[in-house]
């Protein structure tokens, strides 16, 4: 029994508050032994006891504790129902138990694995445990799947959530991240764990890790990597640009590479005048950027004449990186320049790619050995060319980029002339600015830059307009004009500068060029040509200066010649001085101040000479026609500054042949642009000095004739000999022409770019009013002969008048007179004026009646609008002979009237004309040809016409039944298959039937009207016109019966339908009949094949006509045979009726092929 | 009022030239009636011979408009078109996008058409081509500037923008006053 006991637990619930663990122990002590019994009691918030309850251990059998349950379950004790349940294990006693369990455990395992272990030697121990369990001894250690035992680590994120690494044992490193409370039981999850990587010595540092994704070059994948190239890239250039701590020359910078790119296609105009506006700094801040541009260009002549490696390199970088090299260069080429000015046999070289006044001087030295010229005109060639003379062969990129830069620079300069034009203070305010830059770098001119800086200042609102008229590259006559008033600005300021520069003359390193300026102003105040080759270096040198002075003191003239000669004077020193303290490019620079000026006082003045100007105007538009066909030279002003801005590129990537002579001509003509080009070094010096040699041809022969100047340019566009002894005539007659008030014409001819478009505009439109003058005055002759026609008649009846002789002239005259006045009187009046008219009245009754007649009837001479003006004057005089008016009286008046006349015809032509114009326009824009338009036009109006409803009943609408012609011809192919049938059927068919209505037709005619009701049936329902023509005909043909022959309705209704189609021709029957005689003899099928011949081509009517009446004559039948009458019904129905429906029937089927035909077609045409 | 100089309609023509090609000759050489260009207070009106007639019995500074306005020159003489064209240019436009509902409304604002909203482009639509905005119901909504050549247009992102505003008859609401 005692082995059956076990100890439970029983649960005792509902229990009196007065039971004590005695008593239940007293009572359970029946069943088995209790060993503890506790008694809980639960009490409520006051201390009432609510719930007592108590768990008994009790160590009892089975059958007891059923007994026992079923004893004391549900009976009441002690005022409480007892409910008794096995209660679960105390947990103390549980503990107790486990820690004894897994004691044993643990000393199973020891035991069972010892021998494990031992084999594995290496492992602690081995847990065959399921997943999950703790490894004992080992907190937050677990076991895991496969029997590895795991890890667990709690790490705190910011977010203050747990964090778990579990760390394998062996190598391999798991990264697992759990969030928040949840345990992360790694056995449970290590298959999603990832394999990192087995070597951490090897481990990536996180920032070498790829935090990128990598994609292509395209906009999405650097948007995905967070790079907005297009938007930020242009900020950065800024940024970095600012960094630079010359931020103009950066800003300068930034303008200057895009329009390399823009540049380095093929140049097509559209990129060059989009090129413009595409520069936003340039147009923000306009004046920066031009003056930089202008550094900028310096730099690159520079660098690229010097030919520097190092320079190279950084112009090759041509980005940012480059620009604090480009700093580096230009500091370099400031110093080279002044070293250069100091040695310019060294400067050979160098000269080439650095500007202009080198070459100049250069020229000047060479000017006795022609060679070197050409040989430095090769030298340049390369450089422009971008190709490499001294072997430097770095990169020809490098070499091609520094030709493209030279070019833009090039380009810019000549936008810049175009802004000159366009605001000549503006550019010059760049030029000063820029000067003030050099001078501030050279340190030198300290005063200069003040100076410079104020007038800047002073045009700084200006430089803006200039900028947006750069960009839009219209200049108007307006801006023009606004110029034109700002010259004498510019010219103070230019003497300003002129001043500062004089004082500032002594400063100069280079005593000898100082010296040669000196000298050569002496030699030009004594008008003395000097041969020496400093000299001429020197006038070079100056001569562009010399031009504007000339100019300026042209323009004094205009206001005060003399006392500004001085300021001219010094002018001329301050560039000198600039020049040679800052190098040549101050010098250059200087230069195109001069020639800014220059251009102004030439637009000016060819303003006011209208002539000269003029006729080199319109040589140089042709001339540059050659060079660009492109550019349509003359158009508005606005499109001649775009061909302005285009030339040059044009000319440089053009062939270079062909640059030289447009060049040449275009400078000779545009005076102020040949300096231009002479100090671009990226001209050719070839074309440079051709160029000049035109220029100072022009110069020369400017004051005799202009025109000779193009043609002496082109002449010696290669020749530099020319150079010398144009170049000194010119400098005589600069001397001689300070004085001269003439000079300044002579200067004005050469005008610069803008001055030449508008002149040339200028010139079309002079040409063209003259030409409208010109014919204007043939209107006008055209009219005053008319009139002059008009007169003959009357005056010579006037003589007439007087003659006494014949009654009836008289009379005639007479009444033509009177009806003057009748017209505006009464007839009583010209009764009086008859009889003091006529002497001898006798014939007055028998010329009454004409004469009444002839009363009423306008008179000639006051027919139309001149005769009503005519008789209006009349009027006011009465009918006194003395005053009688004719027609010479008119002639203004008349000619007023025709005028107005003309106007109102010309309100529609102008419609059409305008209309016209625009259709060109549309065309040139369009591409398309004229006649294109043309033919659509008219196209479009027949379908139109197509679309007007027909009505049979108007007769205006005659000319619509052309197309009803058509039809019938249209059934040609009908006709064809018809005759084709009618073949095979009886000839004689058809003859009856010709012969049937043949006679049907002498039915119709002898029958009147309803006759023809009857024939409509008969005809084609499809050409109802026919009615009409019918209708028409019928009497002809009665009339052409008696003629002669009898003849057919056939015939007749041939000719019908020929009127009919062709309303203008009248076929005459017996013409056609006689012609058709011998054709219908031949045969019966013959006649089948005339018979649809004149319904095919109605042009053979005659033809046609003809054997019809012919077999009226042959055959036994006459026309007019009874036998036949009504007859021709039944022959024609069946005729008609097999071949039609054999026709049909063909017809439709070819339609049906023709269709599918047409189908297939098209659907083998769309796949493709 | 006046007939434009051949600069300015040359100006117009290529301008209108983008949107509507060579069927700018059915513009100038209408087979009903004469039209012609006129300018007035810096704007380009199309007008019929008729209305011109009438139009001329009025003084200029009193006249406010006549015929349809097709765009105006801006003070550097570049031609902007109007809304108003739209009737006279939309039968004929060669190069035309369809926008979904969702960015008729959008479009209609002002805005710019995003890829997102694009329905539907004629094929061959070259960059910067000028384009003729529809709705998908084919009702004309305005003009625009291809930003995206047809080609390209399929390779952007659904934010990248297609069509630049031009116009949009939401103008006639937006800027009445200078519509005339």
């Amino acid at each position: 029994m005692k082995a059956n006991r076990e100890t439970k637990r029983l649960f005792v619930g509902g229990l009196g508050q007065s039971i004590s663990e005695v008593d239940l122990q007293n009572q359970f002590s029946r069943f088995g032994e209790v060993s503890d019994v506790e008694i809980i009691t639960r009490k409520d918030d006051q201390g009432n006891p609510q719930k007592v309850f108590a768990y008994i251990n009790i160590r009892v059998a089975e059958s007891d504790l059923r007994k026992c349950m079923s004893v004391l379950n549900n009976t009441k004790w002690k005022g409480g129902t007892l409910q008794i349940q096995i209660a679960k294990e105390s947990f103390l006693h549980r503990l107790a138990r486990e820690r004894e369990e897994a004691q044993a455990n643990n000393e199973k395992s020891v035991m069972s694995n010892t021998n494990l272990l031992e084999k594995m030697g290496m492992m602690d121990f081995h847990m065959k445990a399921v997943p999950g369990t703790e490894v004992p001894g080992h907190k937050n250690w677990v076991v895991s799947k496969f029997g590895r035992i795991l890890p667990v680590l709690h790490l705190k994120n910011q977010h203050k959530r747990k964090i778990s690494f579990v760390f394998l044992k062996p190598r391999p490193l798991f990264c697992s991240l759990t969030y928040g409370n949840i345990k992360y039981d790694p056995s449970k999850y290590c298959h999603n764990l990832k394999k990192i990587g087995e070597d951490f010595t090897n481990a990536i540092p996180i920032s070498n890790l790829t935090w990128e994704l990598e994609g292509g070059n395209d906009p999405m994948s650097k948007k995905r990597q967070g790079k907005f190239a297009d938007i930020f890239s242009p900020p950065k250039k800024i940024i970095k640009m600012q960094k630079n701590q010359s931020s103009s020359l950066s800003l300068t910078m930034r303008p200057r590479p895009s329009r390399v790119k823009m540049e380095t296609p093929h140049f097509p105009q559209q990129q060059i005048t989009q090129e413009m506006p595409s520069d936003p700094v340039t147009l923000k801040s306009p004046r920066v950027p031009d003056s930089e541009r202008q550094k900028l260009k310096s730099v690159f002549f520079q660098t690229s004449g010097l030919e520097n490696t190092g320079n190279k390199n950084s112009m090759s970088k041509n980005d940012i990186d480059s620009e604090d090299e480009l700093m580096i260069a230009r500091e370099e080429n400031l110093e080279r320049t002044t070293w250069s000015s100091i040695n310019e046999y060294d400067s050979f070289e160098i000269v080439r790619d650095d500007f202009k006044s080198d070459v100049h001087k250069l020229c000047s030295l060479t000017d006795l050995g022609n060679k070197n010229n050409v040989s430095f005109d090769s030298e340049d060639n390369v450089g422009d060319d971008s190709d490499d003379d001294s072997g430097d062969a770095d990169d020809t990129a490098v070499n091609k980029n520094v030709g493209k830069i030279k070019k833009s620079t090039e380009f810019s300069q000549m936008e810049k002339s175009v802004c000159k034009k366009s605001s000549p203070k503006n550019r010059k305010k760049c030029e000063l600015s820029d000067h003030c830059t050099k001078v501030q770098k050279s340190k030198t001119n300290e005063e200069l830059a003040i100076s410079h800086g104020g007038k800047s200042l002073s045009n700084s609102s200006s430089s803006e307009d200039a900028a947006s008229q750069s960009e839009s590259a219209e200049s108007e006559v307006g801006d023009y004009n606004a110029m034109m008033d700002n010259c004498l600005q510019v010219t103070l300021s230019l003497a300003d500068l002129g001043h500062l520069a004089g004082s500032d003359l002594k400063a100069p390193k280079d005593p000898e060029s100082h010296g040669w300026e000196t000298t050569s102003q002496c030699d030009r105040a004594s008008k003395s040509h000097g041969t020496s080759v400093g000299r001429h270096r020197s006038r070079q040198c100056i001569y562009p200066e010399e031009i504007v002075a000339s100019l300026l003191e042209e323009e004094n003239a205009l206001g005060k010649q003399k006392p500004k000669e001085n300021n001219l004077k010094l002018k001329f020193q301050a560039f000198r001085g600039v020049g040679c303290l800052y190098g040549k490019q101050p010098v250059r620079k200087s230069l195109e101040e001069n020639i800014a000026s220059s251009n102004v006082h030439k637009n000016e003045h060819s303003l006011k000479l209208e002539d000269p100007t003029s006729m080199s105007m319109e040589k140089g538009c042709p001339n540059r026609n050659g060079s660009s066909s492109k550019l349509t030279p003359f158009q508005g002003s606005k499109k001649a500054d775009d061909p302005n801005c285009i030339q040059p590129q044009n000319r440089q990537f053009t062939c270079k042949t062909q640059n030289h002579k447009v060049r040449s001509p275009s400078g000779s003509e545009e005076g102020s642009r040949n300096p231009i080009s002479n100090l671009l070094p990226l001209k050719d010096n070839a074309v440079r000095l051709g160029a000049e040699t035109s220029g100072r041809g022009f110069d020369e022969d400017s004051g005799h004739e202009t025109t000779k100047t193009g043609e002496d340019s082109e002449k010696s566009s290669d020749l530099t000999s020319h150079v010398v002894p144009e170049y000194s005539p010119e400098v005589s007659r600069m001397n001689t022409h300070g004085s001269k008030p003439d000079f300044p014409l002579s200067l004005n001819s050469p005008p610069d770019v803008s001055a030449k478009d508008k002149h040339a505009e200028d010139n079309q439109k002079r040409l063209s009013a003259l030409e409208a003058r010109q014919k204007a005055k043939e209107i006008q002759k055209k009219l005053v002969h008319n009139a002059l026609a008009n007169l003959d008649g009357p005056p010579e009846d006037k003589p007439t008048h007087i003659i006494f002789g014949s009654d009836s002239e008289i009379e005639t005259e007479e009444t033509s007179i009177l009806e003057q006045s009748q017209l505006g009187e009464k007839p009583i009046k010209e009764f009086l004026s008859r009889a003091s008219g006529i002497l001898f009245g006798s014939s007055e009754e028998e010329s009454d009646p004409e004469e009444d007649r002839n009363r009423f009837r306008i008179k000639p001479q006051f027919e139309g609008r001149a005769g009503q003006k005519l008789m209006n004057l009349q009027s006011r005089f009465g009918t006194d002979d003395r005053f009688r008016m004719d027609s010479r009286f008119l002639e203004s008046d008349s000619e007023e009237e025709r005028e107005e006349v003309n106007e109102k015809k010309t309100e529609k032509e102008e419609l059409a004309a305008e209309k016209l114009k625009a259709l060109n326009i549309v065309q040139s824009i369009l591409q398309t040809n004229l006649s294109n338009s043309a033919s659509k036009g008219s196209v479009a109006a027949k379908k139109f016409k197509d679309i007007i409803h027909y009505d049979p009943t108007r007769h205006d609408h005659a000319n619509y039944e052309k197309k009803r012609d058509d039809k019938p011809k249209e059934s040609k192919a009908k006709r064809k298959k018809k005759r084709e049938e009618a073949e095979k059927l009886p000839t004689v068919s058809k003859e009856m039937y010709y012969n049937i209505t043949t006679d049907l037709k002498e039915i119709f005619q002898t029958t009147k009207d309803n006759s023809e009701q009857k024939d409509v049936p008969h005809v084609d329902c499809e050409e109802e016109k026919a009615k009409e023509g019918h209708v028409s005909a019928a009497p002809v043909t009665g009339a052409e019966q008696p003629s002669g022959f009898t003849f057919s309705f056939f015939d007749s209704d041939t000719k019908d339908v020929k009127e009919e189609t062709y309303a203008v021709e009248i076929v005459k029957s017996g013409k056609t009949a006689w012609h058709v005689a011998p054709r219908f003899q031949d045969s019966s099928s013959e006649e089948e094949d005339v018979t649809e011949e004149t319904d095919d081509r109605k042009s053979s009517l005659g033809e046609v006509s003809l054997p019809a009446k012919e077999t009226t004559r042959f055959f036994f039948f006459s026309n007019s045979d009874e036998r036949l009458l009504g007859s021709d019904l039944f022959w024609r129905g069946m005729g008609s009726n097999i071949s039609r429906n054999s026709w049909e029937a063909r017809t439709n089927n070819l339609r049906m092929d023709c269709r599918k035909k047409h189908k297939d077609a098209k659907r083998r045409v769309k796949p493709k | 009022m006046r007939p434009l100089t051949e600069e300015e309609t040359r100006v117009m023509f290529e301008k209108i030239a983008k949107y509507i090609g060579e069927n700018l000759q059915l513009l100038v050489d209408r087979p009903d009636g004469t039209y012609c260009f006129r300018l007035h207070n810096d704007r380009v009106y199309y007008v019929s011979e008729k209305i011109l007639k009438l139009a001329a019995n009025i003084s200029g500074d009193k006249l406010v408009s006549l015929g349809t306005c097709f765009g105006k020159f801006t003070k550097t003489h570049k031609f902007r078109l109007h809304i108003t064209a739209l009737d006279y240019l939309a039968p004929y436009a060669k190069y035309k996008v369809w926008i979904k509902p969702g960015a008729e409304q959008s479009f209609l604002y002002g805005n710019h058409v995003l890829k997102s909203g694009l329905g539907r482009i004629t094929e061959n639509t070259s960059q910067y081509q000028g384009v003729v905005v529809y709705s998908m119901a084919d009702i004309p909504l305005g003009f625009g500037v291809a930003a995206k050549s047809t080609q390209d247009c399929r390779r952007v992102d659904p934010m990248a923008i297609v069509v630049f505003h031009q116009a949009d008859i939401g103008e006639y609401v937006r800027h009445e006053e200078t519509l005339t």
